[in-house]
């Protein structure tokens, strides 16, 4: 009688234990931000407002889900070699996740397969890579902002003319004819962005492309071949340009030309860009969302971590931008990143 | 003195126990009990308290953390009040020196603007516009952009539109040429004289909106925690993640923010437990607005509940300790106290228990040794007794057989015979031969009191022939009391005692005078002679022994008067009345049994 008390109390004790530890270790159901990530993102080049406000956007989902972020880009855009090195580094420091914007579709697929067998994820962010073991992509449309560009320039030209578009990609190596090689070394943005120009220009007869020029990331370079171009034709009416450094170039040229008979569709948005579109030396620009890019590559990183569902594919928009809407309060944040 | 194992104190049949029931008889023990139920009840206190202290903290914690979110607020909007109120002042310092110039284009006013700009490292232009929007002046000397679209950007509109200075929500300022800035605009419609006329303008002044954005990035609530700025409309004028906002991955719900100046509240429409707190700016109508998560105060929680649970643990191992120190200190003594009894219980006696510990412990303890020493006492008491009645019966035994008693009697005899007294030789051997057998009785201690008295009345009829008629004697008892039992053998030494030292010296004819009767249950029989008496010493000194009977039976008065001690209790026996010259009364006291009672009164005799 007396043990069986003995062992009641010792029972007591106990339920009264676990049910007092459990109460206090009730844990919210969040994503947790106790733990420390260590998130690798890897973009092509380390300059530009692009690129900077991507990082901004990273940096922002840095803080609110307490992700460590370490920031690599080579100097220029057309460096495959050096990114890829980025992330065999950023394997071999056995970061959580990498976030990469491939410079080039094929040339960083063999390195990404690499990381998914390091138990790596790879999300990849504005631009493809070729590889099936990327988790997720995170980025604009390039076809859809390709189609964007190419519509507002035929509109602007009234449905007819000779078009010139200035491209980049690592056609560098191979000058004039990125397209020919057996490899496509080209980046997958670039790609789809001119797939889309030139798919929609070619519902317009009177449209004609007559030539698609590929530059190295530097604006003498693409201020060059937008010269030789206008040389070259100079019956051109329409120039479509789609990246932020060929942008900047052949803005450059069309200003100092000061000729109102070309229009051009611009991509992204710096700040001269801007001062383009007010001077009316471009008529639009197509802007993508870097910091949305920037913020929701980390987001789904983390999320991906935590072996939550994610998306196959985020496609974060594109928009035109013209005089007119450029002031617009919702636009003044995407185009004029907030205080720099 | 070692007696067999368990003599005493026989071991309980259920001392030898299974060992489950030694296992269960083992958690029964003091140490176990004490140890658990010390505890168990500090542990359930311990816990008890720390609920309760979880709850207050828990409680204050939140308090706290609303309040200094609260504070923080409160100082964000001070500042910012403070940094608008000096942006209204300088705009009316502007003012004041461009309505005072008599011309707008004088250098003085370009110099005083200048001194103005670079008093303040956040005002990034001065300018005043023409009401259809065209440019007048301006410092530092810019030009103007193309297509600014100025007449319908806010600032504009809303200096035409009122009297009053007006500030403008945040945006780009795209008027000119260099730089794309985000400022805060304040305008008012002013008077300004140009060449001596007096027209109407707008003055615009630009301050940039970095001062704002830090002033407010710096708030800290918490890890995640933010604080935005919301325009009276319900605009955002400022949030550290506005992109997300306007990109549509971020959500504020600025309603409830809306209704109220002042205010504290807690918010989840957005999935999430956020506290908001509102206050408003009296200039500009902007509305400050914290947000604190409130998994970040769980976390304050969650981190004193870590220091309660680490708290508990070591609260628990201390009394673990404790307790188990404590109930060994008090049951270790009693342990010992146990292990010894358990060993006198076996047997040894002589274990000396000596145990220190607790009071009642030592109390115990000296008890037991004080019950042990008396125990001893008692064993020995026995064993003397049992060895006098031995002895005593062992004396009986000689005195029936006594040589000198036989050779005295015999040579009577003889002497009768030789004088051919035939009659009285035949009495004396008669008498000698019943006196024997009575004396023997055939091994039988208890005999009736009729063959006592027989027994006596024969030796004396041999001892009246002895001593040549020198005493009379007379017998007389009562009808009731000859069937009553006796032991044997019990007047014999105290008739002789009379004759050899009461009657044999006496001049006189003695008399011996036996009367046995019956009194309250008791039987008395009154041995009295009228011999020489004795001294009150002496007669003191034949009980406890002092005093030695040098001839007769050598059977001591001493000796009947402890066997029938012995065979009745203590309070029975012998006593005396003597005086010297005058003779001795010896009265014998017993209780009366009928034949059967003392038959097993014998019997237990015989077995001891």
């Amino acid at each position: 009688m007396k043990s069986l008390r003995v062992w009641l109390t010792v029972l007591l004790c106990g339920v009264l234990w676990i049910s007092v530890s459990s109460c206090f270790n009730a844990s919210p159901a969040y994503i947790s931000t106790s733990k420390t990530r260590n998130i690798h993102l890897i973009v092509k080049m380390n300059k530009g407002d692009y690129w900077n406000t991507l990082k901004l956007g990273a940096e922002a989902a840095a803080k609110e889900f307490n992700v460590n972020l370490t920031f690599k880009a080579p100097d220029s855009e057309s460096d495959i070699e050096e990114q890829v090195v980025m992330v065999e580094e950023s394997i071999k420091e056995k970061a959580d996740v990498i976030i990469l914007a491939a410079s080039s579709y094929m040339g960083l697929a063999q390195v990404v397969d690499q990381a998914a067998y390091s138990r790596i994820p790879v999300i990849s962010v504005d631009a493809e890579v070729g590889s099936a073991k990327v988790r997720t992509y995170v980025g604009s449309n390039g076809y859809e902002a390709g189609q964007k560009s190419a519509e507002r320039l035929i509109q602007l030209l009234g449905g007819y003319g000779e078009i010139g578009i200035i491209n980049f990609t690592n056609s560098s190596l191979t000058p004039d004819s990125g397209k020919t090689g057996s490899i496509d070394y080209g980046a997958r943005d670039a790609d789809e962005r001119e797939k889309g120009f030139l798919n929609y220009a070619a519902r317009f007869p009177n449209v004609k492309v007559v030539q698609i020029a590929y530059t190295s990331s530097s604006t003498s370079d693409a201020e060059n071949l937008t010269r030789e171009m206008l040389n070259k034709y100079p019956g051109l009416r329409g120039i479509a340009t789609l990246n932020e450094i060929a942008s900047q170039g052949a803005a450059r040229v069309i200003q100092g030309l000061e000729r109102d008979s070309v229009k051009m569709i611009a991509f992204d948005s710096s700040p001269s860009m801007m001062e383009s579109l007010q001077d009316g030396t471009v008529q639009a620009t197509v802007i993508q969302n870097p910091f949305s890019n920037g913020y929701l590559a980390v987001k789904y990183a983390v999320e991906a971590l935590e072996g939550m569902d994610i998306p196959e594919r985020v496609d974060t928009g594109t928009k035109l931008i013209d005089l007119e809407n450029m002031l617009w309060p919702e636009n003044q944040k995407l185009l004029f990143p907030f205080v720099r | 003195m070692n007696k067999p194992r368990g003599y005493f104190f026989p071991l309980r049949p259920g001392s030898r126990k299974s060992g489950r029931l030694r296992l269960s008889s083992k958690l029964r023990s003091i140490q176990l009990i004490i140890t658990l139920t010390f505890m168990a009840v500090t542990a359930a206190v311990a816990v008890i308290v720390s609920i309760m202290l979880y709850g207050k903290f828990a409680n204050t914690a939140e308090e706290n953390a609303n309040l200094n979110m609260q504070q923080i607020i409160e100082q964000v909007n001070y500042n910012l009040e403070l940094y608008v109120k000096g942006m209204g002042s300088i705009f009316a310092t502007a003012e004041k020196q461009i309505t005072s110039t008599p011309s707008i284009d004088s250098p003085l006013l370009y110099e005083r603007m200048d001194t103005l700009m670079s008093s303040r490292e956040d005002l990034v232009s001065v300018a005043v516009f023409t009401p259809q929007g065209k440019y007048v002046v301006g410092t530092p000397g810019q030009t103007m952009r193309m297509n600014t679209g100025l007449e319908s950007q806010s600032w504009f509109t809303t200096a035409k539109r009122t009297s009053e200075i007006s500030y403008s929500a945040p945006h780009i300022q795209n008027l000119f040429k260099g730089r794309y800035t985000w400022v805060v605009s304040i305008s008012k419609l002013i008077q300004y004289r140009e060449n001596g006329e007096l027209r109407t303008g707008v003055l615009l002044l630009d301050f940039n909106f970095r001062t704002i954005d830090e002033l407010s990035k710096q708030v800290k609530l918490g890890k995640r925690g933010y604080a935005y700025i919301l325009d009276p409309l319900g605009n955002i004028v400022y949030h550290p993640q506005q992109q997300l906002i306007y990109a549509g991955l971020k959500y504020e719900n600025v309603e409830p923010v809306l209704e109220y100046a002042y205010r504290s509240y807690l918010d989840e429409s957005t999935g999430e437990k956020r506290f908001i707190t509102v206050r408003t700016l009296a200039q500009t109508g902007w509305k400050i607005v914290g947000v604190a998560y409130y998994d970040e105060i769980v976390t304050t929680k969650r981190d004193l509940n870590q220091f309660l649970a680490w708290f508990l643990a070591v609260v628990l191992v201390c009394v673990i300790a404790v307790s188990v120190f404590l109930s060994w200190l008090i049951a270790s003594p009693i342990r010992k106290l146990e292990r010894t009894v358990k060993q006198v219980a076996e047997g040894d006696l002589n274990t000396p228990i000596n145990v220190s510990g607790a009071y009642e412990v030592e109390q115990l303890s000296r008890r037991f040794n004080m019950m042990l020493q008396r125990i001893r006492q008692l064993m020995e008491q026995i064993i003397y007794e049992q060895e006098t009645k031995r002895k005593g019966e062992l004396e009986v035994l000689q005195s029936q057989i006594n040589p000198h008693f036989l050779y005295n009697t015999l040579n009577s005899v003889i002497r009768l015979a030789e004088r051919g007294k035939t009659d009285e030789v035949v009495t004396m051997i008669q008498s000698l031969s019943r006196f024997f057998r009575i004396s023997l009785s055939k091994g039988k201690n208890i005999i009736t009191i009729q063959e006592e008295l027989d027994h006596i009345r024969h030796y004396l009829v041999i001892q009246s022939f002895r001593f040549k008629n020198k005493f009379r004697y007379e017998i007389t008892a009562q009808e009731e009391v000859l069937e009553c039992q006796t032991i044997k053998l019990i007047l014999q030494p105290i008739v002789e005692n009379a004759l050899y030292h009461g009657i044999e010296m006496l001049p006189d004819e003695g008399l011996i005078s036996i009367t046995a009767g019956l009194q309250d249950g008791l039987i008395l029989i009154r041995v009295s002679d009228n011999g020489l008496g004795m001294s009150r010493e002496t007669v003191n000194g034949i009980l406890s022994g002092s005093v030695k009977s040098t001839s007769g039976s050598g059977v001591g008065v001493r000796n009947v008067h402890e066997r029938i001690g012995l065979y009745y209790g203590r309070e029975y026996g012998l006593a005396f009345q003597s005086e010297l010259e005058e003779g001795t009364v010896v009265t014998i006291v017993f209780p009366a049994l009928p034949a059967g009672e003392a038959m097993d009164k014998q019997k237990e005799e015989t077995n001891l």
